[in-house]
């Protein structure tokens, strides 16, 4: 039994933000990495959402956000030459990470944002049940 | 409360010639001691038992979930919050229920007999 009104749905929608978080910073982090465990640069992934159905204890049913899949983004590469560089080619060519801050930018601030918007309705559901109790004063 | 209300019920006959099944609860003295009136009241404290020990259930799954996030166990700051907000309203709950317990009894008891 939930007390605070779609609570459940809210921590769900919470954690899936969250997760898409973290993987703007594992992309942002690894933006320079050109060295990986299965060979070559590394690839920016992307969080896609999916709904779930939850079955509550009293009988309603909402449909909550899960995380569906984190998927490498297949798009290559820039080529840098730097013939210094360990990773470079016999051409002195580089593949760098296929990591675009402005997009990261962008994932991080909407990201951030939904993750805000989810947290004002937890607040707002609080207040209501609590405004709901004042009934009996 | 039995006695200020013994004295009265053996010098009113009318309450004691009231068969035992008719106004149970509100027949003084005798229906308050034996199992007749004892049994709305255990199962109204069985209720008040039961809420209390819901909210320290859910005070001790928001103390368990805050322990985990403390200790490193889980990245989950958002569900120790929410449980501690749960927690919060369900005891508010409580409250309510217990000020309208009190309430009444005041209310019985500055009844004019």
């Amino acid at each position: 039994m939930n007390l605070i009104t779609g609570i459940d749905v809210t921590a769900d929608a919470l954690e899936a933000q969250k997760t898409r978080l973290d993987i703007v910073a594992q992309n942002i982090a690894n933006a320079q990495t050109t060295r990986t465990p299965k060979g070559g640069p590394y690839q920016r992934e992307v969080v896609s959402f999916a709904t779930e159905l939850l079955q509550r204890t009293d009988g309603s049913a909402v449909q909550t956000v899960k995380v569906a899949s984190i998927t490498p983004d297949p798009t290559p590469g820039q080529q840098v030459y730097n013939p210094q560089h360990p990773d470079a080619g016999a051409d002195g060519m580089v593949t760098m990470p296929n990591v675009n801050l402005a997009y990261e930018m962008v994932d991080l601030i909407t990201a951030s944002r939904a993750y805000e918007a989810n947290l004002s309705y937890a607040k707002n559901a609080r207040t209501l049940a609590l405004k709901t109790l004042e009934i009996g004063k | 409360m039995i006695p200020a209300t013994s004295p009265i019920s053996p010098a009113n006959p009318m309450i004691t010639a009231m068969p035992p099944g008719g106004a149970g609860p509100i027949m003084p003295g005798g229906a308050l001691v034996p199992g007749d009136g004892s049994q709305p009241a255990s199962g109204f404290a069985g209720m008040l038992q039961g809420l209390v020990s819901t909210v320290g259930a859910k005070e001790a799954a928001a103390n368990e979930l805050t322990r985990q996030v403390l200790l490193g166990q889980t990245g989950q700051l958002h569900q120790s919050v929410i449980a501690m907000q749960e927690a919060g309203v369900a005891f508010s709950l409580m409250v309510q229920v217990r000020n309208k317990l009190v309430d009444s009894y005041q209310e019985l008891m500055r009844m004019q007999v």
